[in-house]
């Protein structure tokens, strides 16, 4: 027990005292998931645009048009002008989106829509002339006395009860990333250990290399625990992401996905030879999972040849994971929770066994 | 009592045979040194002792034990300083002496061991911020927390400066002291001949010779070289060679204008005598030494070879 105790001091304090591991497990997923939070964050509020209304001539047509204009949350009515010279100058000083010449008179029943020409093809024009085209059809139905035959029911479908904001995804997202680059990348310590012969010295003893092995997986999973918190905190507080967590689906996902990816940096540490040979294969690994399951966008959004990668890869099973219990509050009760902890379990049960075989067979740690 | 017993090892690399059939067997609170040059086989030999390399034919026994069966029994009666003393950077002395004290069932206090070493008041330092002289003492310190009964150290003062060696010196007489067998490899015969019971020497993977240091000494041919430069004109170096030629312990002298080579069986004889005759002509001597008898001597007094480093 006191070896255990012993050897687990000595993981922390060394990892304590190391400032990379500070820097690469906290401070940048911070700076990262900061940077992304900034950038696309903001995208998924309501679509706004703002529109200048020219009403040369108000009249009963105008007025009513205008009113359902003002009503919709989409269009900010920002300028009321009288003149349709005056809108096009705002457009072309890029001041409003685009304009809404209201009719002269109620016989003339056209509806001018100004918009600056560089800007013909934009999400933002496109949104605003189907609004705008459709207040005019019905006030065209209105007109004739008609009601709507066919209408489009708008709802959003999610896999829980609470919706996955952008912010939420994000931070989800990059949770799962800190800490398979902790097992990924953790195991440098190994080869570099190995390289310095502290392992042989350490053979040299009557140490249970086992408890040594053991105590360093605690120290990481501990460490991974900082990183939820960390990440987390500064997600909810500072982004307005929404957690809804299962505990103990949280529990057994985060210790089934940290101790995989702790199983493939021991595979990778098995066949490197050097620390630079390390880190040049798993910053493989890491780029292509970081990009490919799901991390900063969804995976839905890449071209379809690609999906079946991102369907082996274990970080998109282990980001799905912690977005169920995170953000959906789904328990360990939920088949597709035991799915992706099951396909995470058979990459580091794969990786550790074919790792532990590489050691045996080149005899780095032959055990007597 | 042997409380090691090591008959016929073999192992070889490849087509390199390192080590042929070496026997010896070492005593309770002996301090026991193998010498010999790079590549002789020196660390394979202790590591293969040590249970890191696994011999290819051969018997080693500690007492009744032996690595197939009593492995972990053997690791806890051993302390085994390696050549290249491996550490953890970001961890102090005090850290280290108290990860490895957690290895063993029994220890030697903490304090008792820094202060054998000399590492007290570097304790609380991380080892990347220690010296190459404070490593090599924080190794013999790991070597020693378990309270082994049995100390291998690895040329333990190669790459020290003279002081630092003096100090290691120390350190080996006061583990022989404690009655602890220790079983040492060096580079130097001067520190050999301080602190051996016996020697090994042992070359191309086979033993050459083992005996008590002064024997090995007798053995040797006594001749030393002596060298002597003076400060003024070359008569005096002139008239010291005719005195020193008619000491029957003089064998040889070199000439080069103020300088003088002289071959001696008794140094301390054949430099009174000269200090006598320069004293009594008012010669200045400006540089004097006598080369210390090197490992290369004893060795190629042993085997008649050229010294391969």
């Amino acid at each position: 027990m006191n070896q255990f105790k012993q050897m687990f001091l000595m993981h922390l304090k060394m990892t304590f005292r190391e400032k990379q591991a500070w820097f690469w497990g906290l401070f940048f997923p911070v700076i990262l998931m900061v940077i992304f939070m900034l950038i696309f964050a903001d995208s998924d509020d309501e679509f706004e645009a703002s529109v200048a209304v020219v009403e040369e001539n108000p009249n009963e047509v105008s007025t009513a048009i205008s009113d359902q204009i003002e009503v919709i949350p989409v269009l900010n009515v920002d300028h009321q002008l009288e003149s349709q010279s005056e809108a096009e100058q705002l457009i072309k000083d890029q001041d409003v989106t685009a304009a809404i010449v209201l009719p002269q008179s109620e016989e003339d029943s056209d509806v001018l829509f100004l918009v600056n020409a560089e800007d013909e093809q934009s999400t933002t024009t496109q949104v605003v002339s189907g609004v705008l085209s459709n207040i005019v059809q019905q006030m065209n139905l209105q007109v004739v006395g008609a009601s709507e035959t066919y209408a489009v029911d708008f709802q959003t479908v999610t896999t829980g009860e609470h919706e996955l904001s952008y912010q939420d995804f994000l931070l989800t997202g990059l949770i799962a990333l800190a800490v398979a680059q902790g097992g990924l990348f953790g195991m440098i310590d190994l080869v570099d250990m190995r390289r310095k012969g502290l392992i042989k010295r350490l053979r040299m003893t009557p140490v249970n290399m086992s408890l040594f092995g053991l105590s360093d997986m605690m120290m990481r999973l501990l460490f991974s625990v900082i990183q939820i918190f960390v990440l987390a905190l500064i997600g909810v507080f500072l982004f307005n992401a929404t957690l809804h967590i299962n505990i103990l689906g949280l529990v057994v996902l985060f210790i089934v996905g940290a101790l995989s990816f702790n199983a493939i940096g021991y595979f990778i540490s098995s066949f490197s030879k050097t620390t630079e040979a390390y880190m040049g294969v798993a910053n493989i690994f890491s780029f292509l999972m970081m990009f490919l399951s799901g991390i900063f966008f969804p995976i839905e959004m890449m071209p379809e040849w690609l999906h079946p990668v991102a369907h082996v890869l274990p970080l998109t099973y282990f980001a799905e994971g912690l977005r169920d219990t995170m953000v959906y509050s789904i328990g360990i009760e939920s088949s597709a929770v035991w799915f992706h902890i099951g396909v995470m379990a058979l990459w580091g049960i794969v990786a550790y066994i074919i790792g532990s075989w590489l050691y045996r067979r080149n005899s780095i740690v032959a055990t007597r | 009592m042997h409380v090691l017993e090591v008959n016929h090892l073999m192992k070889s690399f490849g087509t390199v045979q390192a080590v042929q059939g070496v026997s010896f067997q070492v005593k309770q609170g002996e301090v026991f040194t193998i010498i010999g040059p790079n590549g002789a086989g020196k660390t394979t030999t202790l590591e293969m002792i040590e249970g890191l390399v696994p011999p290819d034919q051969g018997e080693i026994k500690f007492g009744e034990l032996n690595w197939k069966k009593n492995g972990d029994a053997i690791k806890k009666k051993i302390g085994v300083q390696p050549q290249l003393s491996a550490m953890f950077d970001l961890l102090t002395p005090s850290e280290h002496l108290q990860l490895f004290a957690s290895f063993y069932d029994k220890n030697r206090p903490e304090e008792e061991i820094l202060k054998t070493v000399n590492l007290t008041e570097h304790k609380d330092k991380q080892v990347r911020n220690l010296s190459g002289g404070q490593r090599q003492r924080l190794a013999i310190g790991l070597a020693m927390i378990g309270d082994p009964e049995i100390i291998f150290l690895d040329e333990p003062t190669t790459g020290l400066d003279p002081q630092a060696r003096r100090n290691l010196w120390d350190i080996i007489l006061r583990l022989k002291n404690l009655d602890k067998t220790i079983i040492l490899t060096t580079h130097y015969m001067d520190e050999a001949e301080q602190l051996s019971d016996r020697v090994c020497i042992i070359d191309q993977g086979e033993i050459v010779t083992i005996d008590q240091p002064d024997s090995l000494i007798k053995r040797l041919t006594v001749e030393r070289e002596v060298r002597l430069s003076f400060l003024e004109h070359e008569e005096a170096a002139i008239n010291s060679e005719k005195i020193l030629n008619k000491l029957t312990v003089v064998s040889r002298i070199d000439r080069d204008s103020t300088e003088l080579k002289i071959w001696t069986e008794d140094p301390e004889y054949t430099l009174l005598e000269l200090f006598n005759y320069t004293k009594q002509q008012n010669y200045q001597v400006d540089q004097i030494s006598i080369r210390e008898m090197s490992l290369e001597d004893v060795f190629i007094e042993f085997t008649g070879k050229e010294w391969r480093d």
